[in-house]
């Protein structure tokens, strides 16, 4: 690891009016003699090809000459900034360090792909995460308290009585108050219901008989009388179902690991001595060095 | 380069030397077409008993953040993120994360779709390790982990243990760390898009930020793709690196599509910091704006980001001295990187209300407006976080995140201008109104400008224009089935008045259902008079609690329930919902002209007030604690036959 981070890493490029800076590896060409520069045909190809994926088209060879000079100049100025020093203790370069670190645990984490057997035992350990949801198939209508006002009450019990009266039948725009959203939904998920009536109103909903004009329910509207007619309730589903969300979460643990693991083996060749005079944390000096 | 003048070089997207820690005639139709048209032509059809089968309208408005960065963005590492984009999407999708400081942060509730937008400088150029190349397969050590991986499972995991032990140990092959052979943090970046995208419930579109900051201007764009990673990945982020002038944004826009078949547009964003660049009369070069950069412009920028963290862009006092709710959250000390100062006379070309009157002269003299645009807010959050809550804000980088001491201390300081922490706005969201919440579902709304600005709130907000829309209308109780069949959306256009007709709009607002209850909807109009000047007026066409307008026909205030002790307010005054039906009282056929709805809510307390009541700690006099939140639709323009 220390050969690597001792490797002329990366390089920096300043610029417009000192807007910008960005880092990349270095090819190799910075190894050997100090005072050579070689621009060999691989890195040609490579900064060739990346200005097509930007502009959609290879450089002209004016352009090309142009992008190589750059190339030229930018190792210069790498080669000279990493010869001042200028790459330590500056605070971009070191978080572009730990990035490029961290990316390299990252990426062989993602790599990984699980077998069946792996996503059936997460699936089975972590029932919630992937139960399907409750469904609602139901009609409402809306009472708008500001317009009611006092009458609020006693006009959700007429209402619900000629709605009782008119069963299914009933043309539900017409009743009631002006409502922005649906009147009627089909198959609605637990969640969606939450998000468009809130928290309460589907607590709620969920404890109605089926069939039958019910309420008034609140929510943060007002008033509303609900029929549900069908009710789907929720169920753990089978992996066939839930395949990508078993292995991206699957995936999401493998590489919270991985990378604590990284962490940990760098960090166990290391003695870190924290001088500070009043630790803030009652563990001391590791407090300070432990990542969360 | 000291480490101060790099973290002031990168203040770009931050704003300066941030300072501690470190830092119709009667058939209306708009440019993309109405949705559903055929089938709203018979909103209740016969066939069915229900009047609500078969609609293909959309019926309920999505909510998302479409600008958010990630610790993949350079800036928002230096302040301290740590968060990449798989922590974004799974706060987004609703999951508790811990933030870079350390803190549990957590949604109110799920937001329903995300754009994580990157900074592309530096995001495509990065290098990781290569799998299964055969350049990489001649390396022992790398065959056998190879085939490890491919068995995968458990054998899988132990490869990766291997490797991760080999780097640990320094041992890595030196093959693996061969730039040529390297993937980019480009395609990683949309595999993670890939990853979280779930139509139907959650939409993580494949989008990057464009930064162009040229002197210090912001003309930012945020870059959003309708596609999937088979085409994103042939390209890579065309940056500020490349060009900085949008004109070349545009072109290389032009160029993904033409290559990949794909869909793609740009957001602009932050007008209040470009120091009069963003809606000016001039092209990148200062050189007066043609025919053609007017269609380019209109046509890849549906949409403007008018309201964000660093500042609500509608409108200023200065513009619209008139308008008693101007000036929201306003931020216009300086451009962004406040190396130069704002003048008065910068402000008529940075703000969304402005921006969209010298669209309709430009029209006339171009003969296409550029700065025909809809409207939507975002974060620009740095912290991975898209928290737009006054109650729930976690600032606009890891540097400000909820601390005691953050609303005081200064956010940004150049010179003689300072911004505080206190200034920071916590807005803001997207609201999309889509028939089902999937990528293509929702970049079609954007592009027809079917959208609407919220400064955090969900609250559902309705715009329909018509000729002939009527109060029954708008009581009737499906008044969107109405509005698409007899009229257009928001983002749509009114042609050739019919003789002797005004414009008759159907507007309606819900408040969100677990928020504040609502002041007020108000009507903008812009036009341009006979003589060719520009002008605004602002109608309050419906308000809660009875009001009765004074003599001067000002609506007095809806009142203030919100309590800076204790951080609460409550609904005993305002509406839940407003809907009315509104005529222009003022029209003239032959002027052109746009509207569009800014909804008030009641006042509640400001984050800073959240602060100061969880923190313990007084704030100085000059910081807000109660604010009124709102949103802002997209315009519906009328355009006279010429």
């Amino acid at each position: 690891m220390k050969g690597l981070l001792r490797e002329p890493l990366l390089h920096f490029l300043l610029l417009g009016a000192g807007l910008f800076v960005a880092l990349d590896l270095v090819g190799k060409g910075s190894n050997g003699d100090p005072g050579r520069i070689v621009v060999t045909q691989g890195q040609i190809e490579h900064i060739a090809a990346t200005f097509a994926r930007v502009h959609e088209r290879l450089p002209d060879p004016p352009e090309l000459e142009a992008l190589i000079r750059d190339h030229v100049r930018e190792e210069v100025y790498v080669r000279e900034a990493l010869a001042l020093g200028l790459d330590r203790d500056d605070t971009i370069i070191r978080q572009r360090l730990r990035q490029k670190v961290e990316f390299l645990s990252e990426d062989v984490a993602a790599s990984v792909e699980p077998t069946d057997a792996d996503l059936q035992a997460y699936l089975t350990a972590h029932p919630e995460t992937f139960r399907v949801e409750r469904r609602f198939t139901f009609s409402h209508v809306y009472l708008n308290p500001e317009r009611r006002r006092d009458s609020l009450a006693r006009d959700a019990t007429q209402l619900l009585a000629r709605l009782k009266q008119a069963g299914a039948g009933a043309d539900l725009a017409a009743l009631g108050d002006p409502f922005l959203l649906d009147h009627e939904f089909n198959r609605m998920a637990a969640s969606d219901v939450v998000q468009q009536f809130g928290e309460r109103f589907a607590t709620k909903l969920g404890e109605l008989p089926l069939g039958e004009w019910q309420g008034p329910l609140e929510s943060g509207y007002g008033a509303h009388l609900v029929l549900v007619n069908e009710r789907t309730e929720g169920r753990l589903p089978a992996l066939g179902e839930v395949r990508d969300s078993v292995r991206r979460e699957w995936q999401n643990v493998q590489r919270l690991e991985a990378n604590e693991k990284f962490f940990q083996g760098l960090l166990d060749r290391y003695t870190v001595v924290v001088e500070q005079e009043r630790p803030v944390h009652a563990e001391g000096k590791i407090a300070a060095v432990k990542p969360r | 380069m000291t480490r101060t003048s790099i973290i002031a070089a990168l203040g770009f997207a931050l704003g300066a030397t941030l300072t501690a820690p470190a830092l119709a005639a009667e058939q209306a139709v708009t440019d993309e077409g109405v949705v559903g048209k055929e089938a709203v032509a018979t909103p209740h059809p016969k066939q069915h008993y229900s009047p609500y089968a078969g609609r293909s309208y959309p019926t309920r408005p999505f909510f998302g953040d479409t600008h958010l960065h990630t610790a993949l963005s350079l800036d928002a590492r230096a302040f301290g993120n740590t968060l990449g984009p798989e922590e974004a999407y799974r706060f987004a999708r609703g999951e508790e994360v811990v933030s870079a400081t350390g803190q549990p942060a957590k949604l109110s509730r799920p937001l329903d779709f995300l754009v994580v937008a990157d900074h592309a400088e530096a995001l495509g150029t990065m290098v990781e390790v290569a799998k299964g190349n055969p350049a990489v397969m001649s390396d022992p050590s790398c065959k056998r982990w190879h085939d490890m991986m491919a068995e995968g499972g458990q054998t899988g995991v132990r490869a990766a243990i291997e490797i991760i032990q080999a780097l640990s140990a320094g041992k890595v092959p030196k093959a693996l760390l061969d730039p040529q052979l390297g993937r980019s943090i480009w395609e990683n970046y949309t595999a993670i898009g890939e990853k979280y995208n779930e139509p139907g419930k959650f939409t993580a579109f494949l989008g990057y930020e464009w930064t162009s900051n040229n002197k210090g201007n912001n003309l930012h764009r945020v870059v959003i793709f309708r596609d999937e990673k088979s085409k994103t990945d042939q390209i890579m982020p065309f940056s500020s690196l490349d060009s900085e002038n949008p004109a070349d944004l545009w072109k290389f826009l032009q160029g993904y599509q033409d290559r990949t078949g794909g869909s793609v547009l740009a957001i602009a964003h932050n007008g209040n910091l470009s120091n009069g660049r963003m809606f000016a009369l001039v092209d990148f070069f200062g050189n007066p704006l043609t025919r053609l950069y007017a269609e380019t412009r209109a046509k890849w920028e549906p949409l403007y980001e008018v309201t964000q963290i660093k500042g609500d862009g509608e409108t200023h006092k200065f513009l619209s001295p008139n308008d008693e709710f101007a000036g929201y959250e306003i931020w216009d000390k300086a451009n962004l990187d406040m190396s130069e100062l704002k003048k008065p006379e910068m402000l008529q070309y940075e703000y969304a209300r402005q921006g969209l009157k010298i669209g309709l002269r430009l029209e006339k003299e171009l003969g296409t407006n550029p700065y025909k645009f809809g409207m939507i807010g975002s974060t620009d959050s740095h912290t991975s976080l898209a928290t737009a809550g006054e109650d729930n804000f976690f600032g606009k980088h890891s540097g400000v995140e909820p601390s005691a001491g953050r609303a005081t201390h200064p956010a940004a300081k150049f010179g003689d201008a300072v911004i505080m922490g206190w200034e920071m706005a916590a807005s803001g969201y997207a609201a999309v109104w889509a028939t089902e919440n999937t990528r293509e579902a929702l970049w079609d709304a954007m592009k027809r400008k079917e959208t609407y600005a919220t400064t955090g709130p969900r609250m559902v907000v309705r715009f329909f224009g018509g000729w002939n829309f009527e109060a029954k209308n708008a009581t009737s109780g499906d008044l969107a089935a109405a509005g698409y069949k007899d009229g257009v959306p928001m983002g749509g256009d009114l042609k050739q008045a019919p003789k002797g007709k005004s414009p008759t709009f159907l507007v309606a607002a819900l408040k969100d259902p677990i928020g504040a209850n609502l002041d007020r909807i108000q009507i903008v109009k812009g036009w341009m008079d006979a003589k060719g000047d520009l002008q605004e007026k602002v109608y309050d066409v419906a308000w809660s609690d009875a009001r009765k307008p004074g003599a001067d026909g000002k609506l007095p205030a809806v009142g203030n329930t919100a309590d800076v002790k204790t951080a609460t307010w409550s609904n005993t005054i305002g509406a839940a919902e407003l809907i009315t039906a509104w005529k222009d009282p003022d029209f003239d056929a032959s002027l052109k002209a746009f509207y569009y709805v800014r909804v008030i809510e009641i006042p509640t307390p400001r984050w800073t007030c959240y602060d100061a009541v969880r923190f313990g700690v007084k704030m100085p006099p000059e910081v807000p604690m109660i604010t009124q939140e709102r949103a802002y639709t997209s315009p519906i323009w009328y355009t006279p036959a010429t």
